[in-house]
């Protein structure tokens, strides 16, 4: 079974995220630009959150304002869960469920950020294993129904 | 294979919309309201686009919208489609190669509903499943 650290070897380590002193006019033109769903908000090289198209969405109903000079800081989303290299995908992908999250951080031994997985890519793996799981099974039953 | 319209049945399936002359805040309440990530807009029983977190957020960042703009200006307009009879497959296909999340499901005119990238893939997770589960099953009756 495939861990997060195979994954982020297909998919990259790259992650994307502004600092919490960036307003949410930054933060939207990168994920524009990047053409991604969320960003890591970092204080430092520490995760302060992660602020989400959903985040700005709710938050600009709420206040009926766009926000957009407002901080970032202020409408992230403060709880991140995140993952180990260590952790199968299949694990992510309960998280992920069970939360209602799109996106994990990745952070190895010493807490340093290593990747972002999304629930794409989580997805994307679980079924290609389980399509692997299948042909196996079939191979077998066809390979021993041929030779016996 | 389950079809689309299985999906349906399994969840109850009222449909979100607003119309073209909506404003985006009223877009986005509903959408907060509902906890969803797309609303239809209809228009005369018809759809004329989808309108989610993510238009709001792009056209945010480069300055085309308010809160008050009409939804009209910022929806996505061509909207893609699923019948009640198309295979969950099919859906997933679809949605991966347009990158949507969401498809509206028409039965002939007529909106039956609309269905979540979320339902398609625990339907194709449960039939992998299903499928590992027989096939395990062939095996310990028949070959061991």
């Amino acid at each position: 079974m495939a861990t997060v650290k195979n994954l982020l070897k297909i998919k990259g380590t790259d992650v994307w995220s502004v600092p919490v002193t960036a307003t949410l006019r930054e933060t939207l033109k990168l994920m524009a630009e990047k053409n991604i769903g969320a960003v890591l908000v970092m204080d430092g090289d520490k995760i302060a959150g992660i602020f989400s198209e959903r985040d700005y969405a709710r938050n600009a109903a709420r206040h009926e304002s766009l926000l957009l000079d407002n901080l970032v800081s202020e409408f992230m989303t403060r709880a991140v869960y995140y993952v180990s290299p260590k952790q199968t995908v299949e694990e992510c992908m309960a998280l992920m469920t069970s939360k209602h999250i799109r996106h994990l951080p990745v952070l190895d031994d010493d807490q340093k950020l290593v990747g972002l997985i999304s629930i794409g890519d989580v997805v994307k793996q679980v079924l290609e294993e389980k399509e692997t799981t299948i042909q196996g099974l079939e191979n077998y039953i066809l390979g021993r129904g041929y030779s016996g | 294979m389950a079809t689309v319209k299985d999906l349906l049945k399994e969840k109850y399936t009222q449909v979100w919309y607003v119309t073209p002359s909506s404003t985006v805040l009223d877009a986005l309440k509903l959408m907060a309201e509902q906890k969803i990530g797309a609303v239809l807009v209809v228009e005369a029983g018809k759809i004329v686009g989808i309108f989610s977190e993510r238009d709001f957020a792009r056209k945010a960042a480069d300055g085309t919208a308010s809160l008050q703009t009409p939804v009209n200006d910022l929806m996505v307009k061509a909207v893609y489609y699923v019948t009640p009879e198309q295979s969950v497959e099919s859906c997933m296909a679809l949605m991966t190669a347009k990158r949507f999340r969401h498809l509206p499901v028409l039965d002939g005119d007529k909106l039956v509903g609309v269905i979540s990238i979320g339902d398609v893939v625990k339907q194709l997770m449960l039939e992998k499943d299903m499928t590992i589960q027989s096939l395990e099953d062939y095996i310990w009756v028949h070959m061991i």
